[in-house]
């Protein structure tokens, strides 16, 4: 959430420290922060409030306190500090079906009022944190929204019919079937109308039982405040989290208000936004105030919760004593009663919904003590653990395969058509799951053979363990499986393809010491591996780990390479001193671009020794031209011919 | 000229590394399903329907009519805690290093499909540091250099207190030495999940972490977009 600095000043005043500092505090002791900007005049501060405490500190007010919290002392001025008193009225009736759905509505009538453009601190606010100002009436509910949390909604009460001298608001559930018609999302000028399943919260006009939006996610046009309105109704309500979730989810709304819905605030703050809105409407808009509604059908207040002080210390890892748990505690502005030695009784305070368990109380004293001085405790050398034969016969063949010229490939989970669909799929091509790894090989297969010169390898050659998914009896059943693929032509598969498939699956069955029926089809074998790792004996310890070579990966170039040969006499007696300084002089004659030379042929007549090289060359930046590799393949012949080799 | 040696993937090379780090401490290399139920995935796990920390994971579904009961590609290998707790109880040390999956859009450095690696230690006495010593000693071995951790508050359903773990290289030419690198979630096992696996939480505490290994390769190999690892393309493969 934005945050704007300057307005953090208003709780806090002169405690409040620089943006750096707040920052670094709500770094290391509550939120992460996404960025600090710049609008206008005002610092803005990009605040990753945590869903936790999406309930408390997704407004200034919040913020502030959280700061004053880690800091250790008190807001400066807390407009959550005091019950707000607010004058009955019976002018407005609420009628409420459900309590659960909506414990608590509040209703306040002003009169008088002047409907105008808001002052400009007010936009100057709202602007920092890139709210658009539309009126003083709909920019004061905003506003005091981004203050304390409370959504508020404003309606125009001449245009709210009233019966038996009543505005008569109703909460209750849609029927199945009935239209809404809520305000246009998103810059657009139409209502949008929406069809009820059922579920959806309607607040509805009791007298004529006609629906004006849908609680919590989204109002309606009904009694829009407009230019010449002059008496209001102003709305602050708390509507049930999961019924407002659900609503904004299937309609696709996120909205401000839906949000703060959604992570139920307290249900003791919808009097604090009247008295806030109220104070500012008189202030900004003039008008005088007559009353409040206020139907409280559902009270929920924050549980007295048992905490241990060695509970605490134990699940930290420190040391701390029941003074300095309980002071840490109270700094949250909770209660903190001492039952007896070492069991504290904590209640949070109540715009703190989500402080309800031991372990919520807890993680307030790690964070404010300060995570960064929890003390690693090394680990112990121990015992090895059972082996995963999973895990240890997958090694297995991978280092059977791997001496055998075949790589490793893991390849997507998705397909294009397969056996079975997702409800959700991510994109048209990858709406299935794979029930084999086969097709994905195949395509492994072609796409690689494209770039034999540029791997320095004549046949491609590889292989898959994963996952594939099929339908069984009663539901998506799973397996591990094998693919191995080789392919020596690049048009495709041919009949030569099968021998050093074979030759694979040789060593597979050897390495298993077990015969396996594998599934050939073109070049491509795949096998069931669950199925045969269920019939191997449980290996006592796994082999020690295989020494790697510390690798370092470079982006591959998009651009296609070319490869070129060159095969030369050298006068001199074979060696392998000598191939190693043949290719090196060659390669650096090739310059930067050739990307790899491999020597493909060797042979000894005459006593003169014939090597064949193949230069491959391939630009991060551009496709090669045919005269440029000419060019360079001069330049690496005539420093062949320099050397007195003699180039074929 | 001669066949070259072939190339193992390099997610597979780390989670053999990675289970021998672990090996070393006593984990035991766990698994589970890819397709999970909402029972394992997400209820189990302290997780609750239409709940806003559902918004974390973006889901894939099975479609009802294939599926007993409501299932999914697994958004993290956490279930496997569940799953394993069940089966087995408290004491218990595991890493479950596997596939999962988001309904994401992807880019250079998110996947729809990735691997992750879960570590659950549960045991009498268990607490914050054990988790900071653990991570210290893993990663040390894994970039080969005496590296150190920091918490910084955070919030996962299935933890309290929940953590962010960063990670400084102290020693080494690597790029990675010298800067705190945000690496992975972690937090003490929330005691929901514990008694929803009929774990004592009066006697047993543990911890839970969760680490993206495409994120580890980014950071040991310089691997610069994710999606090469499932490309099935040798360019990339036979770097390594």
């Amino acid at each position: 959430m934005n945050i704007c600095y300057d307005w953090l000043k208003d709780y806090l005043h002169a405690d409040l420290p620089d943006t750096g500092e707040v920052e670094r505090l709500l770094t290391e002791h509550a939120f992460e922060i996404d960025g600090v900007a710049m609008v206008g005049d005002h610092a803005v501060i990009d605040v990753d409030v945590l869903p936790n405490r999406s309930s408390d500190c997704l407004c200034h007010r919040g913020i502030a306190r959280e700061l004053a919290t880690i800091l250790g002392t008190n807001l400066q001025y807390d407009p959550l500090a005091h019950t707000p008193s607010l004058t009955p009225t019976d002018q407005i009736k609420v009628t409420i079906s459900d309590p659960a759905a909506c414990p608590r509505f509040t209703a306040s009538l002003v009169t008088g009022i002047e409907v105008k453009e808001s002052p400009g601190w007010l936009q100057d606010r709202l602007a920092a944190l890139g709210q658009r100002s539309i009126n003083n009436v709909v920019d004061a509910t905003n506003y005091v929204m981004f203050a304390i949390g409370q959504p508020l909604h404003a309606y125009d009460a001449d245009l709210f019919p009233q019966v038996d001298g009543q505005w008569q608001f109703g909460v209750r559930y849609g029927t199945a079937g009935e239209i809404v018609e809520i305000l246009p999302e998103g810059g657009g000028t139409e209502p949008r109308q929406i069809t009820c399943e059922g579920t959806e919260l309607l607040i509805v006009d009791q007298s004529s039982n006609t629906p004006i939006g849908l609680a919590g996610v989204k109002g309606g046009q009904f009694a829009a405040v407009h230019a010449g309105t002059t008496n209001i109704i102003i709305e602050a309500a708390h509507f049930h989290p999961t019924i407002t979730r659900k609503t904004a989810r299937r309609l696709g709304i996120v909205i401000d208000a839906s949000k703060r819905f959604e992570n139920e605030c307290s249900r003791e703050l919808p009097p604090y936004g009247q008295f806030e809105i109220i104070k500012l409407i008189k202030d900004i808009a003039g008008g005088e105030y007559v009353g409040t509604i206020d139907e409280y059908v559902e009270r929920k207040a924050n549980p007295e919760v048992e905490v241990r002080v060695r509970t605490t210390n134990a699940l930290l890892g420190l040391n701390l004593s029941q003074a300095e748990i309980t002071q840490m505690i109270a700094r949250t502005g909770s209660t903190v009663v001492e039952r007896e030695p070492g069991l504290l009784i904590c209640t949070g305070p109540w715009e703190r919904t989500d402080l309800l368990i031991e372990v919520d109380f807890i993680e307030e004293v790690g964070r404010l003590h300060g995570l960064s001085n929890i003390v690693s405790v090394v680990p112990e050398k121990g015992a090895q653990p059972a082996v995963n034969v999973r895990q240890y016969y997958s090694e297995q063949i991978r280092h059977t395969l791997l001496a055998l010229g075949f790589s490793e490939v893991i390849t997507s989970s998705f397909q294009k058509k397969d056996q079975i669909q997702l409800h959700n799929a991510l994109a048209s091509d990858k709406s299935y799951v794979r029930s084999t790894l086969a097709k994905n090989m195949h395509n492994v297969l072609d796409l690689n053979f494209t770039h034999t010169d540029l791997l320095g390898i004549r046949s491609v050659q590889a292989f898959e363990i994963g996952t594939v998914f099929q339908k069984i009896e009663g539901g998506v059943g799973e397996h591990l499986a094998l693919a191995i693929g080789v392919r020596q032509k690049g048009n495709g598969y041919t009949p030569k393809d099968d021998a050093p498939l074979q030759v694979a699956i040789d060593a597979v069955q050897a390495a298993l010491g077990v015969d396996v029926l594998f599934t050939i089809d073109k070049g491509v074998a795949e096998i069931d591996l669950s199925q045969v790792i269920a019939a191997l004996p449980v290996p006592e310890a796994y082999d020690n780990m295989v020494t790697r070579t510390a690798a370092t990966y470079a982006q591959v170039s998009a651009y296609p390479s070319v490869a070129r040969d060159i095969a030369l006499w050298v006068s001199n007696s074979p060696g392998e001193d000598l191939k190693h300084d043949v290719s090196h002089l060659l390669r650096a004659a090739a310059s930067d671009l050739c990307v790899r030379i491999d020597l493909f042929d060797e042979f000894t007549k005459d006593g003169k020794t014939s090597y064949a090289f193949r230069l491959v060359f391939q630009s991060k930046e551009k496709t090669l031209t045919d005269t440029e590799v000419s060019a360079i393949m001069d330049r690496v012949n005539a420093t062949a011919e320099d050397q007195g080799w003699e180039v074929r | 000229m001669p066949e070259p040696i072939g190339h193992q993937h390099p997610l597979t090379q780390m989670i053999d590394e990675i289970n021998h780090i672990f090996a070393d401490i006593g984990f035991t290399f766990a698994e589970g399903p890819e397709a999970e139920t909402e029972h394992y995935n997400f209820d189990q796990l302290n997780v609750p329907k239409d709940h806003p920390s559902r918004d974390m994971q973006d889901t894939f579904w099975f479609k009802d009519t294939d599926v007993s009961e409501p299932t999914v590609l697994r958004t993290h290998t956490s279930p496997v805690q569940a799953r394993w707790l069940e089966e087995y109880g408290a004491p218990c040390k595991i890493i479950v290093p596997g596939k999962v999956f988001r309904n994401e859009t992807t880019d250079a450095t998110h996947e729809a499909q990735f691997y992750q690696l879960e570590g659950l230690h549960i045991d009498q006495g268990i607490h914050l540091g054990h988790l900071k010593g653990t991570l210290e000693y893993f990663f040390s071995q894994f970039f080969s250099g005496k590296t150190e951790v920091r918490f910084r508050p955070s919030f996962f359903p299935f933890v309290e207190p929940g953590v962010e773990v960063d990670m400084r290289l102290l020693e080494g030419d690597s790029k990675l030495a010298g800067k705190w690198i945000e690496v992975m979630g972690a937090g003490m096992v929330h005691p929901n999940v514990l008694a929803a696996a009929g774990v004592d939480a009066e006697k047993y505490s543990g911890y839970a972490f969760g680490m993206g290994i495409d994120r580890l390769g980014v950071m040991k190999y310089g691997v610069e977009d994710v999606r090469d690892n499932y490309s099935g393309d040798l360019r990339f493969v036979n770097q390594f």
